[in-house]
């Protein structure tokens, strides 16, 4: 080798070697709320609670969700698929629409939710302007299992009121925050898993909750009924 | 790509003498990398390559007694990993890389030459994960030396061994907050053929 190529050799090296001290710095993922569902019970006459976390397990994925054709929720949940779906980046929950009821993981009705017929866990509701969400979580004989599938339900109170399209994707977006491992509220109206949600699209605390969710080891599985 | 017509274009003005002395090779090989990212969510999660198969197509024309100039389209069909601790690792998002280089040849030691060049590297993924909205364009750096085992005129062998380095990181990566770049070394092995004009 000659001594300019030598040179040149020796540079570029040294250019690299400069440069090449970086990293993808994560962002910090700090949730203000708490995603767990916390389930009371009764043990030899003392009172405990249940500190219940759930995500869909990797053979799971993706979810597959029955949506009711009425009121156009098949397309509300689309949409929400779609809000939740690049919040997961390495793959984590993913969710698909199916026309069998019986092959579902979740479905989705588009009428009032019946009388809670199930002894432990818990309904969480969404009250919007002019619609109304809610999902179950059954969590079983044995406390930690979730029962599968999940009903969620989202349907309008007041079904001619002028922002209605918007309320049923505000709604069905939240149940599906739940259905997808996020089993409590959130106490900010800022949130799109606030209780009387407003918000279109999920917060940083949303999708740090639902982040956490899937990387905390979860303590609740599915079992098909 | 207004580079390569520049290089094409370049060839083509080359003194006759010069362009009849023109270079083309084909190679073939594998490559392999470092990871795409670190995350740590409760753990730690690491996104990593594995090895691909590559195609290389490469001219080059003399530009000095001893140096050669030209350009090398690389293509490599990847896969990658989800790593996570305590999880079963899982495939991550597939994608194919092409790179547009421009470097120089020249010799080292006996058969051996070496090479040196930049250019662009263009991701190409299953628009799924950390590619969702797409694959970037980078700038790589490259590097490597090949050895010759010259055949019947005007045909020879050569083994090559790359590096390359870029700069990684996606639109995806960006709006779900991460911060800086993720440097990504590769390493790439190959056996090809070359064909030199007389």
């Amino acid at each position: 080798m000659n001594r300019p190529t030598l040179f040149a050799a020796v540079g570029a090296t040294a250019i690299i070697g400069a440069i090449a001290c970086s990293d993808l710095l994560p962002p910090s993922r700090v949730v203000s709320y708490d995603w767990r569902l916390i389930v009371p019970f009764d043990s030899g006459g003392q009172s405990y609670a249940d500190t219940l976390s759930f995500h869909w397990p990797r053979s799971s994925i993706p979810v597959k969700i029955w949506v009711e054709d009425s009121f156009n929720l098949p397309d509300r949940i689309r949409e929400g698929i779609a809000i939740w779906k690049p919040i997961f980046i390495y793959g984590e929950w993913d969710a698909v629409l199916v026309s069998d009821s019986t092959k579902a993981d979740v479905i989705v009705r588009g009428i009032q939710p019946p009388p809670i017929g199930f002894a432990r866990g818990s309904r969480v509701h969404a009250m919007a302007r002019s619609c109304f969400g809610a999902t179950d979580v059954d969590t079983g004989a044995t406390r930690f299992q979730l029962l599968i599938p999940i009903h969620s339900y989202v349907y309008p109170s007041l079904p001619n009121a002028p922002d209605i399209l918007q309320c049923m994707q505000i709604v069905a977006a939240h149940e599906l925050g739940h259905s997808l491992g996020i089993l409590e509220e959130s106490p900010d109206s800022l949130d799109l898993m606030f209780s009387n949600p407003t918000v279109t699209l999920p917060s940083a605390n949303d999708t740090a909750a639902a982040i956490n969710a899937y990387h905390y080891p979860a303590n609740m599985i599915p079992v098909w009924r | 790509m207004r580079k390569p017509t520049l290089a094409l274009l370049l060839a083509a003005l080359l003194p006759a003498s010069l362009a009849g002395q023109a270079r083309y090779s084909l190679a073939v090989g594998a490559m392999g990398g470092t990871k795409l990212l670190t995350d740590q969510i409760f753990e730690d999660i690491k996104v990593t390559q594995v090895l691909a198969p590559t195609v290389t197509l490469g001219a080059n024309f003399p530009v000095s007694k001893r140096e050669r100039a030209g350009f090398e389209v690389s293509f490599a069909n990847w896969k990658s990993r989800v790593v996570e601790t305590g999880e079963p690792t899982i495939e991550g998002p597939a994608y194919r890389t092409l790179s547009v280089t421009f470097g120089v040849d020249g010799p080292l030691f006996s058969r051996l030459t070496y090479h040196g060049g930049a250019g662009l590297l263009k991701y190409f993924p299953d628009k799924q994960g950390i590619f969702l909205t797409g694959g970037p364009l980078l700038l790589v750096l490259t590097g490597g030396v090949d050895y010759h085992f010259p055949l019947r005129a005007p045909f020879g062998l050569f083994a090559r061994a790359r590096y390359d380095y870029h700069r990684f990181s996606t639109d995806e990566l960006q709006s779900a907050g991460f911060a800086r770049t993720q440097d990504v070394h590769r390493v790439g092995l190959g056996l090809g053929i070359e064909y030199q004009r007389p």
